[in-house]
């Protein structure tokens, strides 16, 4: 018996040829991609047996303490857990929403990131440890506010929308937000894909040394890149003389992309980590260069993994905003009416709608969200990573998460055990590899 | 004045002994630039830069406040993100000079490379001689001032600025016009030019947005007001 409709012509698609028929463009939405990956619930930790001794699960000491970006820099970035909230902007998030998060990430000891619309004071103030991004708008760049960072950050691509720059629709580009853009009110924002100093990783290598000299070299710089040909771009930003480099892959999130571009463009978070990693290892880099994954993080053991696989911290930033209420059915808000979709199924970031005061410039949706309370339970959810990762961590018989490593896993598919470069469960064969 | 003889320092050391300098002295003279990159980034407070020499990419950039003369030419992104003062260079200047300028004046005493003044977000970018193709790509606020030529996609994709030429125009870029000169603003221009001892008084045109990309032609229901 086949299925009673096509496969092919599915639903969704009729409905996405409708509405590009109707509108005569590429469709903008916000979340991440909706294809099907390969991502880390095909690994599975092998805990120990009768060949190692496990730590207490609950109570001996397990160091979940990373150092960032020592290449260079310094003063690296110390983080107390290895995860840190990513870079996401002011105008893609409300002001609440920035604040609560730099607040969350201070409470845990670790970093959050600026994003494609400058500094907002209000994070500034709220986060201890700010990484500071120089992206290709250069929106609201200011030197004084890169010299007061923790860490600085180049983007030169995003796991979401690899190969373009930032989006905002004009229904977000309020007045505050384009006076901080310098750019007119209510347009559609498309940001720069290139930066406007430099072009090529020859190029990159001299701004890195700008930045360090603005710096005194204090502090890391680290590289951005969406995950697209790993290998070669990693190996061309180490060169470039990168502190930190950060992998963000194809399911990364975004306040608003074409969907051509979230779904049909990148790799997948495992393999591209094990391809940053085996970049770095044939540079002789691998340790000297830190590795920062981003796309999908959704967990400790997610975390875990990422670190297993070579990794030395992750950074989240979806994982953080359904912490901070994202698609959360909260009294004040009605989903059905303001969104069109039920509290589960928003991906409506681009349209400033946002029922739960996150992903909106509106004041009055922006009050939904309390920044104190919203800080409380990302800072919540960043603590329950922690100890899931040294749960895991000490059922494998280590007392350090720098110690997880790519043997403490196995793959639960043919196509995880290829990407991950790691057997396949029930067998002693790296698919693909061996 | 502080003279530093640059010859067998690092840009590094460079910067260093003109941050030190910079509360102090009324003058800092740089001597021997050998066109380095990275020479006098990310000063923060005014004072008087003299550099007797060329810079390579990134001379002056980073900046809030100095004045800096250079007695030669620049390399890539002269001034780059100058948020005020005023920096002046008497010969040639590299492609993208005055990349995201917030503000202050940057003058180019001969010709200026690509996309010079490519998303500048405000102050005065004056060329006394030709610039290259993509001058003022994605200009947001600012004006440029080339008295000479234009290469080929001058203003492209710009949002507000003004970019004024004297000489030909190769072409315009994507969504950019040419709109009519009002005597009042030549008069400012040559004013301007005379300032920077320019005597000759071209006849501006001018070239701003025309606005057409500043939306998508057509929305999704979601996508078009506020709540």
């Amino acid at each position: 018996m086949v299925q009673s409709t096509s496969q092919i012509w599915a639903r969704h698609v009729i409905d996405d040829i409708h509405a590009k028929a109707d509108i005569g463009r590429y469709r903008i939405r916000g979340f991440s991609t909706f294809q099907k990956v390969t991502h880390f619930d095909d690994l599975s930790f092998l805990s120990t047996g009768l060949t190692r001794f496990p730590l207490e699960g609950y109570k001996e000491k397990c160091n979940t303490q990373v150092e960032l970006g020592g290449r260079h820099a310094s003063e690296p970035l110390v983080l107390e857990t290895p995860v840190y909230i990513t870079g996401m902007s002011y105008g893609a998030l409300s002001g609440h929403a920035k604040q609560a998060l730099g607040t969350a990430a201070t409470m845990v000891g670790t970093a959050s990131c600026t994003g494609d619309g400058g500094m907002l004071q209000a994070e500034r103030e709220a986060s201890e440890k700010l990484i500071y991004q120089v992206l290709p708008s250069r929106y609201g760049f200011n030197p004084h506010h890169l010299v007061a960072a923790q860490a600085v950050e180049i983007v030169v691509g995003q796991g979401a929308k690899p190969g373009t720059g930032g989006m905002l629709m004009g229904v977000k580009v309020l007045d505050h937000i384009a006076e901080s853009r310098d750019l007119p009110s209510g347009i559609d924002q498309r940001s720069p894909a290139r930066h406007p100093d430099w072009l090529g990783p020859d190029d990159l290598a001299v701004k890195i040394e700008q930045i360090r000299e603005a710096t005194d070299g204090r502090v890391p710089v680290s590289v951005k890149l969406g995950a697209c040909r790993v290998s070669d771009d990693v190996k061309l930003a180490a060169k470039a003389g990168a502190d930190i480099i950060v992998i963000d892959s194809m399911v990364a999130g975004t306040g608003a992309s074409g969907e051509a571009l979230l779904d049909h463009s990148g790799i997948p978070t495992v393999p591209a980590i094990v391809m940053a990693r085996e970049a770095l290892r044939e540079m002789g880099l691998y340790g000297e260069v830190s590795l920062v994954a981003s796309g999908g993080i959704r967990s400790g053991a997610d975390m875990a993994k990422s670190l297993a696989l070579g990794a030395d911290a992750v950074a989240i930033g979806i994982g953080a905003l359904i912490a901070l209420n994202c698609n959360r059915d909260i009294p004040e808000a009605d989903f059905e009416r303001e969104v069109g979709v039920p509290a589960g199924d928003c991906h409506h970031c681009q349209t400033g709608k946002c029922p739960v005061g996150i992903a909106t410039q509106d004041p009055v949706l922006e009050a939904r969200l309390n920044p104190d309370e919203g800080a409380d339970r990302v800072a919540n959810f960043l603590n329950s990573m922690t100890m899931e990762a040294a749960l895991l961590t000490r059922s494998l018989g280590k007392s350090d998460v720098r110690s997880l490593e790519p043997e403490d896993m196995v793959a639960l598919s043919l196509e995880a055990s290829a990407m991950a470069r790691i057997p396949l469960a029930g067998t002693n064969k790296v698919f693909g590899w061996d | 004045m502080v003279r530093i003889d640059a010859k067998n320092l690092s840009a590094t050391e460079i910067n260093r002994r003109i941050k030190d300098a910079a509360s102090s002295a009324d003058e800092i003279k740089v001597v021997n630039p050998q066109a380095r990159h990275n020479i006098a980034v990310g000063v923060l407070q005014p004072c008087n830069i003299t550099i007797e020499g060329s810079v390579g990419y990134y001379g002056a950039s980073l900046m809030d406040g100095p004045e800096v003369h250079i007695d030669g030419n620049a390399g890539w992104a002269l001034g780059e993100n100058l948020m005020s003062g005023k920096i002046t260079v008497t010969k040639d200047a590299g492609a993208s000079v005055a990349a995201s300028m917030r503000g202050g004046e940057i003058v180019v005493g001969r010709n200026a490379g690509a996309r010079a003044g490519i998303s500048m977000k405000g102050g005065t970018l004056l060329i006394g001689g030709n610039a290259g193709f993509l001058t003022g790509f994605m200009m947001q606020k600012g004006r440029i001032v080339v008295c000479g030529d234009v290469g080929d996609a001058v203003g492209d994709s710009m949002y507000e600025g003004v970019i004024y030429v004297g000489g030909e125009i190769g072409s315009l870029g994507t969504d950019a016009k040419v709109e009519p000169v009002s005597e009042g603003e030549l008069i400012e221009l040559w004013a301007l030019l005379e300032q920077h001892g320019i005597e000759d008084k071209p006849r501006f045109r001018k070239i701003v947005s025309e606005k057409k990309l500043y939306h998508f032609d057509k929305l999704e229901r979601l996508e078009m007001s506020a709540v």
